[in-house]
Protein backbone atom coordinates (compact mmCIF):
# COMPACT_ATOMS: atom_id res chain seq x y z
CA UNK A 1 0.00 0.00 0.00
CA UNK A 2 1.51 3.32 -1.00
CA UNK A 3 2.13 5.98 1.55
CA UNK A 4 -0.40 8.48 0.29
CA UNK A 5 -3.19 5.94 0.71
CA UNK A 6 -2.12 5.27 4.28
CA UNK A 7 -1.96 9.00 4.96
CA UNK A 8 -5.36 9.58 3.42
CA UNK A 9 -7.09 6.92 5.47
CA UNK A 10 -5.37 8.04 8.66
CA UNK A 11 -6.27 11.68 8.16
CA UNK A 12 -9.82 10.89 7.07
CA UNK A 13 -10.38 8.61 10.04
CA UNK A 14 -9.10 11.22 12.51
CA UNK A 15 -11.15 13.90 10.78
CA UNK A 16 -14.39 11.95 10.94
CA UNK A 17 -13.76 10.72 14.47
CA UNK A 18 -13.10 14.20 15.83
CA UNK A 19 -16.06 15.50 13.86
CA UNK A 20 -18.23 12.90 15.56
CA UNK A 21 -16.78 13.88 18.94
CA UNK A 22 -17.72 17.51 18.28
CA UNK A 23 -21.32 16.40 18.01
CA UNK A 24 -21.44 13.92 20.88
CA UNK A 25 -19.19 15.48 23.50
CA UNK A 26 -21.02 16.91 26.45
CA UNK A 27 -19.04 20.07 27.11
CA UNK A 28 -18.95 22.82 24.47
CA UNK A 29 -15.28 23.47 25.29
CA UNK A 30 -14.45 19.89 24.37
CA UNK A 31 -16.46 20.33 21.19
CA UNK A 32 -14.42 23.39 20.28
CA UNK A 33 -11.12 21.61 20.85
CA UNK A 34 -12.19 18.62 18.80
CA UNK A 35 -13.28 21.02 16.11
CA UNK A 36 -9.75 22.44 16.01
CA UNK A 37 -8.43 18.91 15.50
CA UNK A 38 -11.00 18.28 12.79
CA UNK A 39 -10.05 21.46 10.95
CA UNK A 40 -6.34 20.68 11.12
CA UNK A 41 -7.12 17.34 9.50
CA UNK A 42 -9.25 19.07 6.87
CA UNK A 43 -6.19 21.20 6.15
CA UNK A 44 -4.22 17.98 5.75
CA UNK A 45 -6.81 16.79 3.23
CA UNK A 46 -6.38 20.06 1.35
CA UNK A 47 -2.64 19.47 1.19
CA UNK A 48 -3.29 16.02 -0.25
CA UNK A 49 -5.51 17.60 -2.90
CA UNK A 50 -2.81 20.03 -3.92
CA UNK A 51 -4.42 23.12 -2.39
CA UNK A 52 -1.64 24.25 -0.08
CA UNK A 53 -2.81 27.84 0.10
CA UNK A 54 -6.26 26.80 1.27
CA UNK A 55 -4.73 24.47 3.83
CA UNK A 56 -2.74 27.31 5.37
CA UNK A 57 -5.79 29.56 5.22
CA UNK A 58 -7.93 26.90 6.87
CA UNK A 59 -5.56 26.69 9.81
CA UNK A 60 -5.10 30.45 10.13
CA UNK A 61 -8.74 31.48 9.70
CA UNK A 62 -10.58 28.60 11.31
CA UNK A 63 -8.29 27.08 13.87
CA UNK A 64 -6.66 30.42 14.58
CA UNK A 65 -9.33 33.07 14.45
CA UNK A 66 -12.83 31.61 14.46
CA UNK A 67 -12.21 28.98 17.10
CA UNK A 68 -10.46 31.43 19.42
CA UNK A 69 -13.43 33.79 19.00
CA UNK A 70 -15.74 30.90 19.76
CA UNK A 71 -13.83 29.99 22.91
CA UNK A 72 -13.95 33.62 24.06
CA UNK A 73 -17.72 33.69 23.61
CA UNK A 74 -17.94 30.38 25.41
CA UNK A 75 -16.12 31.85 28.38
CA UNK A 76 -18.37 34.91 28.45
CA UNK A 77 -21.53 32.85 28.76
CA UNK A 78 -22.77 31.72 32.12
CA UNK A 79 -22.11 27.97 32.25
CA UNK A 80 -25.17 27.38 34.42
CA UNK A 81 -27.37 28.62 31.63
CA UNK A 82 -26.01 26.23 29.03
CA UNK A 83 -28.67 23.80 27.95
CA UNK A 84 -28.46 20.13 28.64
CA UNK A 85 -27.01 17.85 26.05
CA UNK A 86 -29.75 16.60 23.82
CA UNK A 87 -33.18 17.62 22.79
CA UNK A 88 -35.94 16.62 25.12
CA UNK A 89 -37.12 13.62 23.13
CA UNK A 90 -34.59 10.79 22.84
CA UNK A 91 -36.49 9.54 19.82
CA UNK A 92 -35.01 12.38 17.82
CA UNK A 93 -31.53 11.00 18.40
CA UNK A 94 -32.29 7.64 16.84
CA UNK A 95 -34.34 9.14 14.05
CA UNK A 96 -31.52 11.51 13.24
CA UNK A 97 -29.01 8.65 13.24
CA UNK A 98 -31.24 6.72 10.85
CA UNK A 99 -31.75 9.71 8.59
CA UNK A 100 -28.02 10.38 8.58
CA UNK A 101 -27.19 6.82 7.55
CA UNK A 102 -29.84 6.85 4.83
CA UNK A 103 -28.52 10.16 3.53
CA UNK A 104 -24.97 8.83 3.56
CA UNK A 105 -26.08 5.79 1.58
CA UNK A 106 -27.88 7.96 -0.93
CA UNK A 107 -24.96 10.29 -1.41
CA UNK A 108 -22.59 7.33 -1.56
CA UNK A 109 -24.66 5.72 -4.31
CA UNK A 110 -24.67 9.00 -6.18
CA UNK A 111 -20.89 9.29 -5.86
CA UNK A 112 -20.27 5.73 -7.03
CA UNK A 113 -22.59 5.91 -10.03
CA UNK A 114 -21.66 9.38 -11.18
CA UNK A 115 -20.10 9.69 -14.63
CA UNK A 116 -16.47 10.65 -14.69
CA UNK A 117 -15.79 14.25 -15.58
CA UNK A 118 -13.25 14.88 -18.25
CA UNK A 119 -10.35 17.03 -17.25
CA UNK A 120 -11.32 20.14 -19.14
CA UNK A 121 -9.41 22.89 -17.43
CA UNK A 122 -6.09 24.40 -18.35
CA UNK A 123 -4.72 24.23 -14.81
CA UNK A 124 -2.98 20.90 -14.87
CA UNK A 125 -0.42 20.28 -12.14
CA UNK A 126 2.29 21.03 -14.69
CA UNK A 127 0.68 24.39 -15.58
CA UNK A 128 0.38 25.30 -11.93
CA UNK A 129 4.00 24.37 -11.37
CA UNK A 130 4.97 26.47 -14.39
CA UNK A 131 3.19 29.51 -12.91
CA UNK A 132 5.16 29.07 -9.72
CA UNK A 133 2.84 27.10 -7.47
CA UNK A 134 -0.59 26.94 -5.98
CA UNK A 135 -0.48 30.36 -4.31
CA UNK A 136 0.57 32.10 -7.52
CA UNK A 137 -2.11 30.34 -9.53
CA UNK A 138 -4.87 31.30 -7.09
CA UNK A 139 -3.55 34.84 -6.94
CA UNK A 140 -3.65 35.12 -10.70
CA UNK A 141 -7.23 33.92 -10.96
CA UNK A 142 -8.72 35.91 -8.10
CA UNK A 143 -7.14 39.15 -9.28
CA UNK A 144 -8.21 38.72 -12.89
CA UNK A 145 -11.36 36.64 -13.36
CA UNK A 146 -12.72 37.09 -9.86
CA UNK A 147 -11.62 40.66 -9.15
CA UNK A 148 -15.21 41.85 -8.71
CA UNK A 149 -16.02 38.93 -6.43
CA UNK A 150 -12.93 39.77 -4.40
CA UNK A 151 -14.13 43.34 -3.96
CA UNK A 152 -17.56 42.07 -2.94
CA UNK A 153 -15.90 39.80 -0.40
CA UNK A 154 -14.18 42.76 1.15
CA UNK A 155 -17.56 44.50 1.30
CA UNK A 156 -19.09 41.46 2.98
CA UNK A 157 -16.31 41.41 5.55
CA UNK A 158 -16.74 45.11 6.24
CA UNK A 159 -20.48 44.75 6.69
CA UNK A 160 -19.88 41.75 8.91
CA UNK A 161 -17.52 43.70 11.15
CA UNK A 162 -19.93 46.65 11.36
CA UNK A 163 -22.79 44.29 12.13
CA UNK A 164 -20.79 42.56 14.85
CA UNK A 165 -19.92 45.90 16.44
CA UNK A 166 -23.53 47.10 16.31
CA UNK A 167 -24.79 43.85 17.80
CA UNK A 168 -22.11 43.88 20.44
CA UNK A 169 -22.88 47.38 21.64
CA UNK A 170 -24.58 47.59 25.00
CA UNK A 171 -28.21 48.52 24.66
CA UNK A 172 -27.73 52.03 25.93
CA UNK A 173 -29.96 53.65 23.37
CA UNK A 174 -32.65 51.10 23.99
CA UNK A 175 -32.46 51.64 27.74
CA UNK A 176 -32.86 55.36 27.32
CA UNK A 177 -35.90 54.86 25.17
CA UNK A 178 -37.42 52.50 27.71
CA UNK A 179 -36.69 54.95 30.53
CA UNK A 180 -38.41 57.80 28.75
CA UNK A 181 -41.31 55.57 27.90
CA UNK A 182 -41.76 54.55 31.49
CA UNK A 183 -41.90 58.09 32.81
CA UNK A 184 -45.32 59.43 33.31
CA UNK A 185 -46.64 62.16 31.06
CA UNK A 186 -43.92 62.84 28.59
CA UNK A 187 -46.02 65.54 26.99
CA UNK A 188 -46.13 67.51 30.16
CA UNK A 189 -43.35 70.09 30.29
CA UNK A 190 -42.64 69.60 33.98
CA UNK A 191 -42.45 65.90 33.58
CA UNK A 192 -40.29 66.02 30.53
CA UNK A 193 -37.87 68.80 31.38
CA UNK A 194 -35.72 66.88 33.81
CA UNK A 195 -35.55 63.83 31.55
CA UNK A 196 -34.83 65.38 28.25
CA UNK A 197 -32.16 67.63 29.69
CA UNK A 198 -31.42 70.88 27.92
CA UNK A 199 -34.36 71.94 25.87
CA UNK A 200 -37.24 74.32 25.94
CA UNK A 201 -38.07 75.12 29.53
CA UNK A 202 -41.40 76.49 30.48
CA UNK A 203 -41.33 79.27 32.98
CA UNK A 204 -44.92 79.10 34.07
CA UNK A 205 -46.54 75.87 35.08
CA UNK A 206 -49.56 75.04 33.09
CA UNK A 207 -52.92 75.26 34.66
CA UNK A 208 -54.16 71.74 34.76
CA UNK A 209 -57.71 71.16 35.88
CA UNK A 210 -58.00 69.70 39.33
CA UNK A 211 -58.81 66.04 39.44
CA UNK A 212 -56.96 65.18 36.27
CA UNK A 213 -53.50 65.31 37.79
CA UNK A 214 -51.98 65.23 41.18
CA UNK A 215 -49.29 67.46 42.53
CA UNK A 216 -45.75 66.11 42.33
CA UNK A 217 -44.49 64.48 45.47
CA UNK A 218 -40.95 63.60 46.32
CA UNK A 219 -37.76 64.88 44.69
CA UNK A 220 -38.76 64.02 41.17
CA UNK A 221 -41.41 66.05 39.48
CA UNK A 222 -43.89 63.50 38.36
CA UNK A 223 -47.27 64.28 36.94
CA UNK A 224 -49.76 61.53 37.21
CA UNK A 225 -52.18 61.02 34.41
CA UNK A 226 -55.23 59.02 35.12
CA UNK A 227 -56.42 58.11 31.67
CA UNK A 228 -54.62 57.67 28.38
CA UNK A 229 -56.32 60.81 27.02
CA UNK A 230 -54.44 62.93 29.50
CA UNK A 231 -51.17 62.36 27.70
CA UNK A 232 -52.42 63.78 24.46
CA UNK A 233 -54.28 66.61 26.08
CA UNK A 234 -51.26 67.62 28.09
CA UNK A 235 -49.29 67.60 24.89
CA UNK A 236 -51.79 69.90 23.28
CA UNK A 237 -51.59 72.29 26.19
CA UNK A 238 -47.81 72.45 26.11
CA UNK A 239 -47.84 73.17 22.42
CA UNK B 1 -7.89 0.75 -2.64
CA UNK B 2 -4.40 1.26 -3.89
CA UNK B 3 -4.96 4.71 -5.28
CA UNK B 4 -6.65 7.81 -3.93
CA UNK B 5 -9.25 9.06 -6.37
CA UNK B 6 -11.61 12.00 -6.25
CA UNK B 7 -14.39 9.71 -5.00
CA UNK B 8 -12.49 9.11 -1.79
CA UNK B 9 -12.51 12.83 -1.06
CA UNK B 10 -16.19 13.04 -1.99
CA UNK B 11 -17.05 10.25 0.44
CA UNK B 12 -15.09 11.92 3.21
CA UNK B 13 -16.78 15.21 2.50
CA UNK B 14 -20.26 13.65 2.48
CA UNK B 15 -19.62 11.88 5.77
CA UNK B 16 -18.30 15.04 7.41
CA UNK B 17 -21.21 17.07 6.09
CA UNK B 18 -23.77 14.59 7.39
CA UNK B 19 -22.09 14.44 10.80
CA UNK B 20 -22.30 18.22 10.96
CA UNK B 21 -25.91 18.19 9.83
CA UNK B 22 -26.86 15.68 12.50
CA UNK B 23 -25.16 17.92 15.04
CA UNK B 24 -27.19 20.90 13.88
CA UNK B 25 -30.39 18.89 14.09
CA UNK B 26 -29.85 17.21 17.46
CA UNK B 27 -27.90 19.57 19.66
CA UNK B 28 -29.55 22.32 21.67
CA UNK B 29 -26.55 24.48 22.49
CA UNK B 30 -26.34 27.31 19.99
CA UNK B 31 -22.55 27.38 20.13
CA UNK B 32 -22.26 23.69 19.27
CA UNK B 33 -24.74 24.20 16.44
CA UNK B 34 -22.49 26.99 15.24
CA UNK B 35 -19.44 24.69 15.31
CA UNK B 36 -21.34 22.08 13.35
CA UNK B 37 -22.23 24.65 10.71
CA UNK B 38 -18.53 25.48 10.38
CA UNK B 39 -17.83 21.78 9.97
CA UNK B 40 -20.39 21.60 7.16
CA UNK B 41 -18.69 24.54 5.44
CA UNK B 42 -15.36 22.71 5.66
CA UNK B 43 -16.93 19.58 4.17
CA UNK B 44 -18.34 21.56 1.25
CA UNK B 45 -14.89 23.07 0.74
CA UNK B 46 -13.39 19.59 0.42
CA UNK B 47 -15.91 18.80 -2.32
CA UNK B 48 -15.11 21.98 -4.20
CA UNK B 49 -11.38 21.34 -4.07
CA UNK B 50 -11.90 17.73 -5.11
CA UNK B 51 -13.81 18.72 -8.22
CA UNK B 52 -11.29 21.43 -8.98
CA UNK B 53 -8.62 18.78 -8.84
CA UNK B 54 -10.61 16.45 -11.09
CA UNK B 55 -11.41 19.01 -13.79
CA UNK B 56 -7.96 20.60 -13.68
CA UNK B 57 -9.36 24.03 -13.00
CA UNK B 58 -8.34 26.23 -10.12
CA UNK B 59 -11.70 28.06 -9.96
CA UNK B 60 -12.95 25.69 -7.28
CA UNK B 61 -10.12 26.73 -5.00
CA UNK B 62 -11.01 30.39 -5.58
CA UNK B 63 -14.61 29.57 -4.61
CA UNK B 64 -13.37 28.01 -1.38
CA UNK B 65 -11.43 31.19 -0.70
CA UNK B 66 -14.59 33.29 -1.00
CA UNK B 67 -16.62 30.80 1.03
CA UNK B 68 -13.98 31.03 3.74
CA UNK B 69 -14.29 34.83 3.84
CA UNK B 70 -18.09 34.65 4.02
CA UNK B 71 -17.87 32.03 6.75
CA UNK B 72 -15.54 34.28 8.75
CA UNK B 73 -17.99 37.20 8.46
CA UNK B 74 -20.81 34.87 9.43
CA UNK B 75 -18.85 33.73 12.47
CA UNK B 76 -18.34 37.32 13.64
CA UNK B 77 -22.02 38.23 13.26
CA UNK B 78 -23.30 34.97 14.71
CA UNK B 79 -21.13 35.19 17.79
CA UNK B 80 -22.13 38.84 18.26
CA UNK B 81 -25.77 37.74 18.19
CA UNK B 82 -25.04 35.09 20.82
CA UNK B 83 -23.29 37.69 22.99
CA UNK B 84 -26.20 40.12 22.60
CA UNK B 85 -28.62 37.37 23.57
CA UNK B 86 -26.52 36.41 26.58
CA UNK B 87 -26.49 40.03 27.70
CA UNK B 88 -30.26 40.11 27.56
CA UNK B 89 -30.38 37.06 29.78
CA UNK B 90 -31.50 34.54 27.19
CA UNK B 91 -29.86 31.17 27.60
CA UNK B 92 -27.94 29.92 24.54
CA UNK B 93 -30.58 27.28 24.05
CA UNK B 94 -32.16 26.78 20.67
CA UNK B 95 -35.48 25.86 22.23
CA UNK B 96 -35.70 29.15 24.09
CA UNK B 97 -34.76 31.40 21.19
CA UNK B 98 -38.17 31.82 19.66
CA UNK B 99 -38.95 35.47 20.12
CA UNK B 100 -38.95 36.08 16.39
CA UNK B 101 -41.49 33.32 15.96
CA UNK B 102 -43.86 34.54 18.65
Amino acid sequence: MPWDVIFFYTIAAICLFTGLLVVVSESPVHSAIFLVLCFVNVAGIFVMQGAEFLAVLQIIVYSGAVLVLLLFVLMLIDPDKLPSFYTARPLQRYVSLLIGLVLLLEVGAAIITRPAIEAIGPDTPEAIAAVGGNVQAIGRIIFTDYALALEMTSLVLTVGVVGAVVLGLPERLGEKARESRSTISLGHPRGSSDILGPGPRFETPIDVPAGRTTAPQGPRKVVMAKSPDDYTRAGEISR
Amino acid sequence: MSEITVNHFLFLSAALFIIGMMGVLTRRNVLVIFMCVEMMVAAASITLVAFAQETHTINGQAFVLFALAVAAAEAAVGLAIIIALARRGTAPDINQMQELRD
